[in-house]
């Protein structure tokens, strides 16, 4: 899971424990993580990322907090077997759809022309 | 209070090395010591470690004057002193000659990291004699690292091997000091950004608080400059 341009840090993009949360999610909701799969040491994380090991820690009690990952005394950090991936997938698509539907505002287009415009793109499959 | 600077000033004859600073350090921050040249940074290092007196005000290292706390501090300056015929091997000897904590275990797995050639000092390149001077530094056991412009002058990849080693051999008790000009590479290294301007502490910051500011630690840095 880990290659550095997967987790697209960016730091002018806001707190670096709050984009390694969403990196966490977003490889969760896309399948490259997967429900029990074991992540990397925070230590090793953070070399690897050549960030602070204290900014990983945050990140991922974050993520405990949100029910998304577990850490097993002696053994490690996983994502847990019951992790909302169906919500995690859901809010993502959310997010994408609130962003079209602010571009579509800000260019003064109908509801329809844009609905059209998205299913044209969606069923050929262009991203 | 590992460590505290209350009212420091540095005067080396008409000019001020450093002025009216006050910072305390607490245990366990990695610390970015950041300004241009001239800007009092190694002031600040060498007056921590002991090499300095203060003109005015008082330097701490654990309740005490540094001098007397030398044992538990590792000061790695910007002069490259390392003898010319020294291999790996012969500054492993001479740093467990001289330091009571030096880890001859840990000394081994950063020459490994760092991939530190064995030849002699002389036949190496900037990068590979800072990246030893590196290991001999961190392979001590101290409270304070005081680590002045590790990455200056030396190869992106030397950069990048030294940031891996110092964020893998941090121990979270341990307080890291670390000036540098390359300021985008370290910053997501640093817990908290220490601005100096003239002398002169122009902001001390969080560095994850100024992101949530929308902030990065760069940005801030131009805008403290400029």
């Amino acid at each position: 899971m880990t290659t550095k341009s997967a987790w697209q840090l960016d730091m002018n993009a806001g707190p670096i424990f709050v984009q390694i949360a969403s990196g966490v999610r977003r490889m969760l909701a896309r399948g490259d993580l997967a429900p029990g799969q074991r992540l990397p040491s925070a230590r090793d994380l953070a070399a690897e990322l050549g960030v602070n090991p204290n900014t990983i820690v945050h990140a991922f009690a974050e993520l405990e907090r949100m029910a998304v990952i577990e850490t097993k005394r002696g053994l490690g950090t996983f994502v847990r077997k019951d992790a909302p991936v169906a919500a995690l997938r859901h809010d993502l698509l959310r997010a994408a759809a609130t962003a079209f539907s602010a571009e579509v505002t800000a260019l003064g287009i109908s509801k329809g022309e844009a609905l059209g415009v998205l299913k044209e793109v969606l069923d050929a499959g262009e991203s | 209070m590992l460590a505290s600077l209350s009212d420091v000033t540095k005067r080396y004859g008409r000019t001020d090395g450093l002025s009216n600073v006050t910072i305390d350090f607490p245990a366990g921050q990695v610390v970015g010591v950041l300004g241009l040249n001239g800007s009092g940074k190694s002031t600040l290092l060498k007056l921590l470690a002991g090499l300095l007196f203060p003109t005015a005000g008082k330097v701490t290292l654990f309740d005490g004057p540094p001098r007397e706390k030398r044992a538990k501090l590792v000061y790695l300056g910007e002069n490259d002193s390392l003898w010319t015929w020294m291999t790996p091997a012969d500054a492993e000897t001479f740093m467990q000659g001289l330091y009571d904590d030096f880890d001859v275990g840990r000394y081994r797995a950063l020459l490994d990291s760092l991939a530190v050639p064995k030849r002699k000092t002389k036949a190496m390149s900037k990068g590979e004699r800072g990246r030893l001077r590196l290991a001999m530094a961190l392979a001590r056991d101290a409270k304070l690292y005081l680590l002045d412009e590790p990455l200056a002058g030396i190869d992106l990849l030397s950069r990048e091997k030294i940031l891996q080693s110092i964020v893998r051999e941090w121990h979270t008790d341990e307080t890291i000091l670390l000036s540098t000009h390359e300021v985008a590479e370290a910053e997501g290294l640093f817990e908290r950004v220490l601005y100096l301007r003239e002398g002169r502490l122009a902001l001390d910051a969080r560095a994850e608080e100024l992101r949530n500011q929308g902030r990065s630690v760069v940005q801030a840095f131009r805008e403290v400059l400029g």
